[in-house]
């Protein structure tokens, strides 16, 4: 029997673990990796401050942290499945079965892919699965690739890669179907791009996206958009071009693309074919949460967090007596507002077991969230304040109707 | 768009397949899963599971009502053996 059990060894889960671990209580850490850090690991970028953000560091240093304070991690164990029964959670894993009365699921996030034709030759991978091979592994994806798919996690990669030595041809939009969704709406990209706009390198398009404030000039925007795109670290961002397919014989030989018009429809006749040895498909991030709905967490579906999030409040409990939540499952931020929740779900689990002599700890490292959140480089939604709001009206709505139940 | 564009690559199960079906029923996604068997092989949908989702969303009116498919476990591919609990000495 273990006391507290956290499934991912991300920044939230690190963070939850060193936070309990401080405070005197022994815990447990589960990963399906071999390594510890989670998304962290693949990050690499600069700070406006001129300091580098080094995700393999910075897991390193929380790995290293977690480690001297007895905190016990197993990797390369995935579970598979948890259940509740007398009063305590069964943990299901390929190394094992676990059994405690407190659990935290820092499950972090996934990426949402989309088919194109052609998106089954060996080639095709997803961003994320570039940047782990480029950053961890230290391993070359391709020598030249395109990026389908213009969100912030694209364009933050694409500049890895670039980093890498590895040339990015162009990042441009998938063509508009069912199943790409608003990545082939070059408005909807446009939209989500502006609050992203300080990271860009050219004056040229920081001053652009000021003046782009309302919803027609973000027409006249995209009407006027450069077709061969503007260029961020060299590498063009195409809003007015599509892809249509990725061919090649057995492998990835290059894509087909496009002219589309600012509603996205392709232009007949300007299909022309680049040349590529790799393809990254990106639909952005959304929250990775199968155990909490396995565990019957009630669940909701936030826009502006990422998708499907489970109910919880901001003390990182959910709905269900010792199940917490921390990190990306709650919502898609930065790694750093991941690590300040981390250390709420690390209070309030200390506060369950040593009977409220953590309220302060609490109350004082949620104002740090919010703190992180605000201060943060990357914003992967520019409104996570209103789907955390959201999130807190669902929350006060379903207490509300528990407590109506219980007086009846 | 390419009609034999494979959506479900454990199932092979193909773009046209799922929206022709999706269209003929207007069903959810979960009776959409089950015509199809998209999202049914190895990987447990943990590849097409958004696709098929936003398949119905696009194709069924009543979108409000849209229940997503629901996870189940094992939730990630395991040895029958360890399934069957061999190892479960506690």
């Amino acid at each position: 029997m273990n006391k507290i059990i956290i499934i991912g060894a991300g920044p939230a889960g690190l963070s939850a673990a060193i936070t309990i671990a401080q405070n005197g209580e022994e815990v447990l850490v589960l990963d399906e990796y071999m390594l510890a850090g989670g998304r962290l690991l693949g990050q690499l970028y600069e700070e406006p401050t001129g300091n580098w953000w080094n995700g393999i560091t910075e897991s390193e240093n929380l790995y290293e942290k977690a480690i001297q304070l007895g905190v016990d991690i197993q990797l390369n164990t995935s579970v598979y499945d948890m259940e509740k029964q007398n009063n305590q959670w069964i943990i299901y894993t390929d190394n094992g079965t676990y059994f405690t009365k407190n659990v935290l699921l820092a499950t972090g996030a996934a990426e949402q892919p989309f088919a194109i034709p052609g998106w089954t030759l060996p080639g095709v991978m997803s961003v994320g699965a570039a940047q782990v091979m480029t950053n961890v592994h230290r391993v070359k994806p391709g020598k030249r690739g395109i990026i389908v798919g213009v969100n912030v996690l694209s364009s933050a990669i694409a500049m890895e890669l670039q980093l890498a030595g590895i040339h990015v041809k162009c990042i441009t939009l998938p063509k508009k179907t069912k199943l790409a969704k608003e990545s082939g709406d070059p408005l909807e990209v446009m939209n989500s791009l502006l609050h992203v706009s300080h990271m860009a390198p050219s004056k040229f398009v920081q001053l652009g996206s000021k003046l782009m404030k309302n919803d027609l000039m973000k027409k006249m925007g995209i009407s006027f958009y450069p077709k061969n795109g503007i260029k961020m670290w060299d590498i063009p961002i195409m809003l007015r071009k599509a892809v249509i397919e990725i061919y090649g014989d057995k492998v990835v030989e290059g894509v087909k693309i496009a002219t589309i018009t600012p509603d996205g429809e392709v232009v007949k006749g300007t299909e022309e074919n680049i040349s590529a040895d790799f393809v990254c498909i990106t639909g952005g991030l959304y929250p990775l949460a199968e155990l909490a709905a396995i565990a019957g967490c009630p669940f909701y579906h936030i826009e502006e967090l990422g998708g499907h999030v489970p109910l919880h409040n901001e003390k990182m409990e959910t709905t269900i007596e010792g199940l917490y939540v921390a990190g990306n499952i709650t919502g898609i931020e930065g790694a750093k507002v991941a690590m300040s929740q981390g250390v709420v779900a690390g209070f309030s689990i200390l506060n369950h077991i040593q009977d409220g002599k953590f309220n302060n700890d609490i109350e004082k490292s949620i104002k740090e969230i919010e703190q992180t959140r605000n201060s943060a480089y990357i914003q992967f939604h520019p409104n996570v304040e209103e789907g955390k709001h959201k999130l807190k009206k669902h929350w006060e709505n379903y207490i509300g109707k528990e407590l109506c139940k219980m007086v009846k | 768009m390419d009609c034999s564009m494979i959506v479900c690559r454990c199932e092979e199960v193909t773009y046209d397949d799922l929206v022709k079906t999706a269209n003929k029923y207007k069903c959810s996604s979960r009776e959409l899963k089950l015509r199809t068997r998209a999202g049914m092989g190895y990987c447990g949908g943990r590849t097409c599971r958004s696709m098929i989702e936003s398949i119905v969303d696009k194709e069924n009116e009543k979108k409000d009502e849209h229940v997503p498919l629901k996870y189940q476990a094992p939730i990630r591919p395991i040895h029958f053996g360890k399934l069957g609990g061999m190892n479960n000495d506690e």
